[in-house]
């Protein structure tokens, strides 16, 4: 099966604080996995959860400061997190065990 | 909030992505969610009978977790405390009890059965090809095949045995002690050799080449037309394969799928996740004429009961899976997907009881 890679390049002119310039990662889903393990990415800057697989998933961290739930996201729906608290975040689905990774927040 | 712009290049999609204007959700103390947009997929699927044949092929091996590789040792010690009724306070009942080779290795019962002969919540699983499993338990509470050989165990309604109570008893069975031993130089006899015997055991267990696989490697007389006309349908309109993916018919993931119980399953350790509420494990499908009756509350005595309901979709409400649906199957294709339901189970060689310890 294809994994896609990630191949969005993002430039981005952040509304937020900083004002930074960032490139925002997205991370695939097809075929009921992660298409990345481990992503890292600077505090207070983004990553793209975009479901590209044929069912829906449920992206959601309990990893504190960086809480978030995306809900059922049918195929084609694309969100962005952007992260506030630095250190380990995992990110999971809360319908498929198997899918799971760590995004990394560095200042 | 300021507009970002953005450069979408992707080989797989082709899509370009809608500017994001800002974030529509923000939380003291939580990542900031964005705006969900809707994109134009090239969905590609597996199309035509010889790829989606390939997605079902069985592996060659058994995988064992490095940490408790695999001895022929640790599998014999493994079955002798399987089948041990010792291993309960009341030594009536073994793992093997609620998980009997006789009824493809559950109970036949709706719900199992617990210490006192009182029923449990809910209907007893396979352990069939546990070997694969990602998560344990209905309810996922449990992440590895050793420490759910020591729930049921210690768990008041089932087997109520506390750990040192039931390491106590075994070591007054003489006979033990030398095949901890041989399992587990110089580890000897604990819960944590004891949990790994009986996960390594239990990982032996899988199912054998059934009708289905011998056709998926090539013999097309090994299963009717029927049943190839299931296998079309479990594949295509009934939608089966999004959640019984793969040769062993599962991807382990929870689904809401509408039954009327009010046990929340996943739900009770993801309570704020909608669609974690009513959510129950997704079940293997092999050896599953031997499994009756079905579902986690064992409320559906046939297949054609189980069949039935997704073509209703099931119970309405915000927690159920949004694949399912109601599905128009006619009277022919219900039979069909029956008939390929039923070439998921071999003609499992008996499994002889061990001699236990004495």
């Amino acid at each position: 099966m294809y994994r896609a890679r990630t191949v969005l390049a993002l430039a981005v002119v952040a509304g937020l604080s900083t004002g930074a310039l960032a490139a925002t990662q997205v991370i695939h889903q097809q075929g009921r996995a992660f298409s990345e393990e481990s992503v890292t990415v600077t505090k207070g800057g983004a990553i793209t959860f975009l479901n590209d697989d044929t069912i829906p998933h449920n992206i959601m961290s309990t990893s504190k400061g960086n809480e978030f739930n995306l809900g059922s996201q049918p195929p084609g729906a694309s969100t962005d997190v952007t992260f506030k608290e630095t250190g380990d975040v995992a990110v999971i689905c809360a319908i498929h065990p198997r899918m799971k990774m760590t995004v990394k927040v560095v200042d | 909030m300021m507009p970002r712009s953005l450069t979408a290049r992707s080989l797989s999609l082709g899509t370009a992505l809608a500017l994001i204007v800002g974030f529509s959700s923000a939380g003291l103390g939580a990542a900031l969610v964005g705006e969900t947009k809707q994109v134009t997929l090239q969905q590609k699927g597996p199309s035509g009978t010889d790829a989606l044949k390939a997605l079902y092929r069985r592996p060659a091996t058994i995988p064992f977790p490095k940490d408790n590789a695999y001895t022929p040792e640790k599998a014999a010690l493994g079955k002798k405390l399987y089948f041990d009724t010792r291993l309960s306070v009341s030594m009536a009942q073994s793992c093997a009890s609620c998980h009997s080779p006789s009824f493809g290795w559950g109970d036949g019962l709706a719900v199992g059965v617990g210490n006192g002969m009182n029923k449990l919540g809910r209907h007893s699983p396979t352990i069939v090809n546990a070997a694969w499993g990602e998560i344990f338990m209905w309810d996922g509470r449990l992440a590895t095949l050793e420490d759910q050989a020591l729930g049921p165990i210690q768990a008041a309604g089932e087997m109520n045995m506390p750990l040192d109570h039931l390491m106590q008893r075994l070591s007054g069975i003489p006979d033990y002690k030398p095949l901890f031993e041989a399992a587990f130089p110089r580890e000897g006899m604990t819960p944590k050799t004891l949990a790994k015997a009986i996960a390594t055991y239990e990982r032996t267990v899988v199912s054998e080449r059934a009708p289905f696989d011998a056709w998926i490697d090539g013999d097309e007389k090994a299963i009717s037309e029927e049943a190839k006309r299931g296998f079309a349908l479990f594949n295509g309109k009934a939608q089966c394969m999004t959640c019984h993916e793969g040769w062993n018919f599962t991807n382990d993931g929870f689904q809401d799928i509408g039954l009327p119980s009010k046990d929340v399953g996943r739900g009770e350790f993801a309570p704020g996740v909608i669609k974690m509420q009513h959510a129950f494990k997704t079940p293997g499908l092999r050896e599953i004429t031997r499994r009756a009756p079905f579902m986690h509350d064992g409320s559906l005595a046939t297949l054609e009961q189980v069949i039935d309901h997704y073509d209703s979709g099931g119970v309405d409400r915000p927690s159920r899976s949004d694949l399912m649906r109601p599905l128009g199957l006619t009277a022919q294709e219900k039979s069909d997907l029956v008939a390929f339901l039923k070439t998921l189970t071999s003609n499992l060689t008996p499994t002889a009881a061990p001699v236990l310890p004495r």
